[in-house]
């Protein structure tokens, strides 16, 4: 029992990553990612292809997340001049490109066979007993660490900015050039984090495949932050685990309601998820959480007072 | 108002109308009445609430207080579409074609969706296409593909075809150039030589004025002074009136 | 070459049904449905049930799974969509991806995730100049046509196409001319819910049915209606025979796996050099 909740924590903290880097990209920057799971994808194959090459866990981890860094600027280079709805369809398909490449370039990837023996970071110095409480260990080392850097990165004039931008069109407008550079490496910065959740998901299991990443990555990580409250880090926690929990936990269904079977439990978790997303937009559009409601006005006077600080 | 005797119904009368957005009001009071066949035009300041009074009357502002009669029908309590079929033709500002939509479609859908009676034949089609001769040449063309001018055109020409007693024109001249402001003046004179009562607002007084025939002054969303359209360009102080000296 | 050309033009006549009512929802309705791609899975399935479960023949169960699924979608519309109208597009496309989970996992709820296949005879092909026709291809081309021309003449030439037309264009404008907004929507949904069935039925003709056959024509059916520029129904035809024939040309040079890859990437090469489509405005909003 407490290896399997051991288990459902390091599985949380994972998916907690991925909403907080989904969290930066469409709760404070209105840029809807509809293929984060194609970033979880891709950073958890450039994490293990590194690993298997010998470079060593955080050499390896540091390749994915500029390999999904540099992809994720160049899919918001794509489109960013554009209204939102164009990101959405980029993204989508870029995940789609991601599954179909890992599918079947398999002397790269594995194919559907997938990538086994990723070495986990740490294993030869920990006894193998307490080795999960330690990877448990580091998977919320990093989810602190990403947590942090996006907390300051939301109060610092560059999140009053994108914040400021997301709300108000005429803001943006008027803004021009600056805003698509900031818009791009918000993008980017939010890549890179999902690299982190896909290499510690690489590092977990020791060996990945392309059903790892299906579509319920993405949903998981819309209804954390739906549930969460848009733009909140702190309601982007509550709202993963809660998922999460919800979620896992629904497995235990299975020993109750005896005539389903996997896969039908699968589908029903999915159904749950998309009334849930559609509940929460139409009757608590801020979530559990909220972020104080500013307006772009002000926002951007802090901007500027604090850009003139620096400078003085 | 005495219903036996129509010939003494204004067309458009407003009483004690009050009206505005959010918290306070912005017509305070605001009472005229609209002779037939004229040209009624209200100027007066930015701000003093001749655009809210415009869209108070369409319908598409509530009026708080106050009546507002149609040939001596109450239509204040009418939504905007429900006015268009009582009579009431309105040309809004700006965006008021359709643009992705060919010129006969545009006359066509100016009355295709009106609930009742106002259904335009052939005839007052023909009419109305009689007074506007370029919209009736580019029937296949997009409105979008018009220029300023013949898009305005347009707008009337829609508004007339559901057989308004009265038609009312918002800035009609706004965003035009010089050139097709004397034109589309002219035009107006044509919709009033055809019968109909036309109630307008205007920013551009100088040019208005000498197209129509009674004036009246709005300022702070009160009626300062109604008169003449000839007279108050000969005799008043424009300035003054805004600023409330006269 | 020939034949590709072929089976490329049959393919973007199929994908061209649910472009065009991607293209109607959003330009009445402003946000891009990621449902689409559910909604061709969903109205398949209601067809098979009609067909296989019900027994009856395929022509009738399409029309009335078409019907079912018109029904379906304007009450999906009066739940979801309408509540959500007025919040701008994001919140409606995250909602339609919200829906898009709903329908595509009834399906596999109920169907489970094994193929399924209309019950139809299989004919032989027929051969035309060297070229292979078979006899789903040809049905495809007479509905696909028919079902495109149909929806051009309803635009252009009905009352309900001018109201749509109008309340796409200038909605403020549509409302004083007394369209009625709320209904015009409710007939988009139920005009796109057939196109989609028509497709769908196709599809399953062509292939077979599972619960995945929606997403794999998903990015095709965006790239088309990109390509067309997102609002010109006769464009989002255009781009979806454009989609087809290349996917099937590029078969020559890459795995045919890589369809959808070809569709992103024709997607990703029109937003770097001709973000307003082949034949659209531009749509820039920073």
């Amino acid at each position: 029992m407490i290896a399997y909740l051991v288990t459902i924590l390091t599985l949380v903290s994972i998916a907690a990553i991925v909403a907080l880097a989904l969290n930066l990209q469409w709760g404070l920057c209105g840029m809807v990612n509809f293929g984060i799971v194609g970033f979880v994808a891709l950073g958890a194959y450039t994490t293990a292809l590194l690993a298997l090459a010998g470079t060593g866990p955080i050499l390896a981890l540091a390749g994915a997340v500029a390999v999904c860094a540099l992809a994720g600027g160049l899919v918001a280079l794509l489109s960013v001049r554009l209204s939102e709805e164009y990101l959405a369809i980029v993204t989508l398909g870029f995940g789609e490109i991601v599954r179909v490449v890992s599918l079947n370039e398999a002397w790269l990837t594995g194919g559907a066979l997938g990538l086994p023996g990723i070495p986990r970071p740490l294993i030869e110095s920990v006894p193998s007993e307490s080795y999960d409480w330690v990877f448990l260990g580091l998977c919320l080392l990093a989810l602190a660490a990403v947590f942090l850097l996006l907390e300051s990165l939301t109060r610092s004039p560059f999140g009053r900015l994108v914040r400021a931008v997301r709300d108000d069109d005429v803001v943006a407008a008027t803004l021009g050039k600056n805003v698509l550079r900031t818009r791009v490496v918000a993008f980017a910065v939010g890549s890179g984090v999902t690299a982190v959740a896909g290499g510690l998901q690489a590092f977990h299991f020791s060996y990945i495949d392309p059903s790892q990443f299906t579509p319920i990555v993405s949903a998981y990580a819309f209804m954390a932050v739906i549930a969460g409250g848009r733009g909140s880090n702190r309601g982007i926690l509550l709202g993963a685990c809660t998922v999460m929990v919800l979620l896992e936990g629904s497995r235990f269904l299975k020993d109750f309601v005896e005539v389903l079977d996997a896969e039908q439990l699968a589908s029903i978790r999915l159904i749950l998820i998309g009334l849930g997303l559609i509940l929460f937009l139409i009757y608590r559009p801020q979530g559990f959480g909220r972020e104080p409601r500013r307006s772009a006005g002000s926002l951007l006077g802090e901007a500027a007072a604090d850009g003139r600080e620096r400078t003085s | 108002m005495s219903p036996g005797r129509p010939e003494l119904v204004a067309p458009l009368a407003v009483e004690g109308l009050f009206a505005g957005y959010g918290g306070g009001d912005i017509l305070k009071d605001v009472s005229l009445s609209v002779p037939a066949g004229k040209v009624f035009t209200v100027v007066g300041p930015n701000g003093s609430g001749k655009s809210t009074l415009i869209k108070t009357l369409a319908g598409l502002v509530a009026a708080r207080q106050g009546r507002i009669a149609l040939c001596g029908r109450d239509i204040t309590r009418l939504a905007a579409a429900r006015r268009v079929s009582a009579g009431l033709a309105y040309v809004p500002q700006e965006h008021n074609v359709f643009r992705n939509l060919t010129v006969g479609e545009n006359l066509k859908l100016s009355t295709e969706f009106l609930d009742g009676g106002r259904l335009a034949g052939p005839e007052q089609r023909e009419r109305v296409l009689a007074l506007f001769p370029d919209v009736a040449e580019r029937r296949g063309l997009l409105a979008g593909n018009l220029s300023g001018g013949q898009r305005q055109m347009l707008a009337f020409a829609c508004a007339l075809m559901a057989n308004p007693e009265v038609l009312l024109l918002d800035e009609p001249s706004a965003g035009l150039s010089p050139k097709f402001v004397q034109e589309i003046f002219q035009a107006v004179l044509t919709v009033r030589d055809a019968g109909v009562t036309v109630f307008m607002i205007e920013q551009n007084v100088a040019a208005a004025l000498p197209f129509s025939d009674i004036a009246l002054v709005l300022v702070a969303g009160q009626v300062r002074l109604v008169t003449a359209a000839d007279r108050l360009l000969a005799e008043h102080d424009l300035h003054s009136l805004y600023l409330g000296e006269a | 070459m020939a034949q590709l050309v072929l089976n490329g033009l049959i393919t973007g006549m199929i994908v061209a049904l649910p472009a065009v009512a991607l293209t109607l929802i959003f330009s009445i309705l402003k946000f891009p449905n990621f449902a689409i791609g559910a909604m061709l899975t969903a109205s398949a399935y209601i067809a098979w049930s009609l067909n296989v479960l019900a027994g009856l023949p395929l022509l009738a169960a399409a029309v009335l799974a078409a019907l079912l699924f018109a029904l379906a979608m304007v009450l999906t519309d009066r739940a979801v969509f309408r509540p959500l109208r007025e919040r701008g597009p994001i919140t409606l496309l995250v909602a339609s991806m919200g829906v898009s989970f709903v329908l595509e996992n009834l399906c596999r709820l109920a169907f489970g995730n094994l193929a399924r296949n209309f019950d139809i005879p299989i004919a032989r092909p027929h051969r035309f100049w060297g070229l292979r026709v078979n006899q789903e291809q040809i049905t495809t081309a007479i509905v696909a046509l028919a079902a495109m021309a149909a929806v051009y003449l309803l635009l252009r030439h009905s009352p309900l196409g001018r109201a749509m037309r109008a309340v796409a264009d200038n909605p403020a404008l549509a409302a004083a001319r007394g369209i009625d907004r709320d209904r015009t929507i409710l007939w988009t949904w139920a005009i796109a819910a057939v196109l989609t069935t028509i497709a769908g039925v196709l599809v399953g003709m062509d292939r077979a049915i599972d619960p995945l056959m929606g997403w794999s024509y998903i990015i095709s059916i965006f790239a088309a209606a990109i390509l067309g520029g997102l609002g010109s129904p006769v464009g989002a035809v255009l781009g979806a025979l454009v989609i087809g024939v290349v996917q099937e040309v590029s078969t020559l040079v890459i795995a045919s796996n890589y369809r959808q890859a070809v569709s992103f990437a024709a997607i990703a090469l029109l937003l770097l050099f001709r973000p307003q489509g082949l034949l659209g405005q531009r749509r820039i909003k920073r």
